[in-house]
């Protein structure tokens, strides 16, 4: 058991603003005895996808300079998280599909935890030239379980190439997990990420984009349920550096009980890239007086022939749509779950693997079927 | 065949780019130092309690750190920096009896005449200290109190002042509120009596005329239960090669159901840090306003915030920011939500050229007890070339869910489809640019007096030429 002291800041902000708002980083410090517990699973491999664990070099498929393109890359959780991922993890899984392959079937990998287990991962994802490829995680405990999971995952995908990431996060709520990625976009590339932010007790989830190539794109989709004391830390980072490279993010969710939740997007159109399009969405449904909620939409704009939008909207169920649900029969309680529900179906709807909606189905079912 | 580029002329700054020779005015040596400090509070016959403020403040000032999050701002170095010039000449109400120079300085940026026809009262400030104070004797007989800082901390006002200097702006709140705590001078005293409505407004102008000096001037206002002012303010300096520095502070009490609008035409000079602090505290029924004009300074550290303390009061924020070569102007609003029923409102937009850097940056606040805040935020940001930059970094603090919060803002240059749109209406493509621009900036300055609205026309009036991008 190896037991290591994480002092860091965490989710450090790319453009810093008044320290009083708590907002430029997240600090961290506390002791965290990792075990290695937990399974990983892959449950599919489908044709024309490699999958291969080890050090970064070992498998000499991939071109040297594709990994070091990765490595050189943080995540959005910050250099100081990516230097303990470094420090850990001496395994890699590599995910990668052969160049021209367009893979509709998911790679699926399941990560199973127990109470107390306490373990950190990296996986890397290269889409080669003209592929496609979606990979599916969830992390999965007990309801009550507490632990620690650290997951990196990388990704590029190459020219005309298309990463779809599905991440469903339904670990317990005793649980310390943090989720790195760092993307990179080539020429006419896409990035797609869903992500279903449920579980754990206290969760930072990094996300660093790199659209570097002409016409790349990035399409993020996020959900998050926080109930209780959860606490969720989000900071997104998409960097255009490609003429004409569009990006979208859209983050929906509800807070209720004494639950918080922090969100960073930054949106940054460099020097150069002409014609990039960058738009940014939160909604957050507030449902108990005891939430507390941070929002920072952030544009910033080195380029005049780019378009950068950016919407907030925070608050409580509207008294119009609440009349119009109880004129209906719903209760102001069963109009709330409902409207909760709604925000997380946004991105549960878009995954398209029937296994991994009914479990999320099944989680939020569970979670609303407490308060009966 | 490249495109032709639109031409957005600067500001036109040679109404404010001449210089008054400084021979016979009393100044301290440059830096920070407690003698200096001292030195400000004799020559100004500070009562002893304010003498103590002032070095308790220094004390604070060298405790805490510069700001680590905005523009770069090594090149003030404080050593560099005179703390207090004084003119050669006592403060006035007989403007016959302002020194020559210093009433051609104020002639010729129209302040005299501006007080002849629109204004209840006026009050010039000349580098540290004010030189005319003047306030129209109809105004004066309703029991409204308008009137230098110095005046109001020695005579009847002390302890009205010694209740509420820096009591909402503490020498705490960061680095340059400590440094304005220790070596503050000029500026102007407000009291409007409870019920006493101003149908005309009131304008402190403040002039910098001495090369690497810093004005420090303190704003305070109290509008009493049911009264309604609207106060003016005016800043400008002549270009000097060395840094100049503006760390003003205003603090403004609004009373229960009282009413003010607090409006700012800043055009300082491209060589000065104009770090200044701004802060309103709202009673019950109490609304506030702020129309913000930005155009002037090296570089700006400028967020006014409202306190919305009171039950149902209101706050609004209406700015522009037009940030050309060598400026970096980091401007917006801070807004605090406490009493129930509380609104507040920002709209702010941003004009980027010539390499000028604009940051448009806020933070809206609701705490727990906030029952049924609404707020909203609407930013605008224009780019005119691709080598300026402007950033929006707004903040949003929730902690009830009995608030409604909504934000929208947008980055782009001038729209290819809206000139189309104009052209096919048959307007030249150069009007329609013109027209473009002028309606981006109109929401704020429809919001300014009608003779900064003027000027401000006249300083975005554009001589177009050719098409943007």
């Amino acid at each position: 058991m190896e037991s290591r002291q994480l002092k860091m800041k965490i989710n450090p902000i790319a453009s810093p603003t008044w320290n009083f708002l708590r907002l430029n980083d997240v600090p961290i410090d506390e002791t965290v005895k990792l075990n290695g517990r937990g399974k990983s699973i892959i449950q599919n491999i489908p044709p024309k996808v490699m999958v291969s664990s080890g050090s970064c070099r070992e498998c000499g498929e991939c071109e040297a300079a594709t990994y070091d393109d990765l490595r050189q890359m943080n995540t959005g959780l910050g250099r100081e998280a990516d230097d303990f991922f470094d420090e850990v993890c001496d395994d890699v899984l590599h995910i990668r599909s052969r160049k021209n392959a367009k893979v509709s079937e998911p790679v699926c990998i399941s990560y199973t935890f127990e109470d107390g287990d306490a373990n950190a991962m990296r996986q890397e994802i290269i889409a080669e030239e003209g592929s496609s490829i979606t990979v599916i995680m969830d992390y999965t405990s007990g309801r009550k379980d507490k632990g620690f999971f650290g997951v990196q995952t990388k990704l590029k995908a190459c020219e005309n190439a298309t990463i779809r990431l599905i991440k469903i996060e339904l670990l317990g709520d005793g649980f310390l997990h943090f989720d790195g990625i760092a993307a990179v976009a080539g020429r006419g590339a896409k990035i797609e990420l869903l992500q279903m932010e449920l579980g754990g007790g206290r969760n930072f989830v990094g996300v660093n984009t790199d659209l570097e190539g002409t016409l790349s794109t990035f399409e993020g989709n996020g959900a998050f349920l926080c109930l209780n004391e959860q606490k969720l830390d989000m900071n997104y980072y998409i960097g255009h550096r490609g003429k004409k490279s569009e990006s979208t993010l859209a983050v929906k969710g509800a807070l209720r009980d004494s639950a918080s939740k922090n969100f960073r997007g930054i949106i940054d159109l460099k020097h150069g890239a002409k014609g990039a399009k960058g738009d940014e969405q939160e909604e957050t449904l507030l449902l108990s007086e005891g939430v507390h909620n941070k929002t920072l939409p952030v544009i910033l704009c080195d380029e005049d022939d780019v378009e950068g939008s950016h919407g907030a909207t925070i608050g409580r169920l509207s008294k119009e749509t609440l009349f119009y649900m109880q004129s209906r029969g719903f209760s102001e309680h069963e109009a709330e779950v409902l409207m909760a529900k709604g925000q997380l179906n946004f991105v549960r709807d878009l995954i398209g693997d029937e296994k991994s909606v009914g479990r999320i189905q099944h989680y939020i079912e569970e979670v609303f079927g407490d308060d009966r | 065949m490249e495109k032709e580029r639109t031409e957005v002329n600067d500001i036109d700054r040679s109404i404010y780019d001449f210089r008054d020779s400084e021979e016979g005015f009393y100044k301290v040596k440059e830096g920070l130092t407690p003698a200096i400090v001292e030195q400000i509070s004799k020559e100004k016959h500070d009562p002893g309690w304010m003498r103590e403020f002032r070095l308790k403040s220094l004390e604070i000032y060298e405790k805490l750190k510069v700001p680590d999050w905005g523009p770069d701002i090594s090149g003030l170095n404080m050593d560099d920096i005179v703390t207090y010039v004084r003119p050669n000449t006592k403060m006035s109400a007989k403007w016959e009896e302002v020194p020559e120079d210093i009433k051609n300085t104020f002639e010729r940026l129209g302040i005299p005449q501006a007080e002849r026809e629109s204004l209840a009262g006026v009050g010039a400030q000349y580098d540290s200290e004010l030189v005319y104070h003047n306030v129209k004797d109809e105004v004066s007989k309703t029991g409204v109190v308008y009137t230098d800082m110095e005046s109001a901390l020695t005579g009847e006002y002390e302890q009205m002042v010694k209740d509420h200097f820096m009591k909402l702006v503490p020498p705490t709140d960061h680095k340059f509120a400590a440094l304005h705590g220790a070596v503050w001078s000029g500026g102007s005293f407000v009291y409007v009596p409870p019920g006493v409505k101003l149908d005309i407004p009131l304008q402190s102008y403040f002039r910098l005329n001495a090369a690497g000096a810093g004005q420090f001037e303190h704003t305070l206002i109290i509008v009493s239960e049911g009264a309604d002012l609207h106060f003016i303010e005016g800043c400008s300096a002549p270009k000097y090669n060395v840094a100049n520095l503006h760390a003003g502070c205003v603090e403004l009490y609004v009373g229960k159901n009282a009413h003010l609008r607090y409006s700012t035409i800043e055009n300082w000079s491209k060589n000065m840090y104009n770090l200044n602090t701004k802060r309103a505290i709202c009673a019950e029924g109490a609304t506030i306003e702020w129309v913000s004009g930005s155009f002037g300074s090296h570089v700006s550290y400028l967020y006014p915030s409202s306190i919305l303390k009171g039950d149902d009061s209101h706050a609004e924020f209406t700015g522009i920011t037009f940030a050309g070569k060598g400026q970096n102007l980091d401007t917006g609003a801070k807004m605090v939500h406490i009493g129930k029923d509380t609104s507040s409102f920002i709209n702010t937009k941003s004009i980027s050229k010539d390499g000028g850097i604009s940051t448009y940056r806020s933070s809206v606040t609701v705490m727990p007890d906030a029952e049924n805040a609404k707020a909203s935020v609407s930013c605008a940001s224009l780019m005119l070339d691709d080598i300026s930059r402007s950033d929006t970094i707004p903040a949003m603090d929730i902690r009830t869910d009995r608030a409604d919060i909504g934000h929208e803002a947008k980055i782009g240059r001038i729209s290819d489809d809206a000139v189309f749109y104009l052209m096919s209406r048959g307007i030249g493509e150069e009007d329609a640019k013109a027209m473009i621009v002028s309606g981006f900036a109109d929401p704020v300055s429809k919001e300014l007096p009608l003779e900064y609205a003027v000027e401000m026309n006249n300083l975005i009036q554009l001589e177009m030429k050719g098409a943007i991008g």
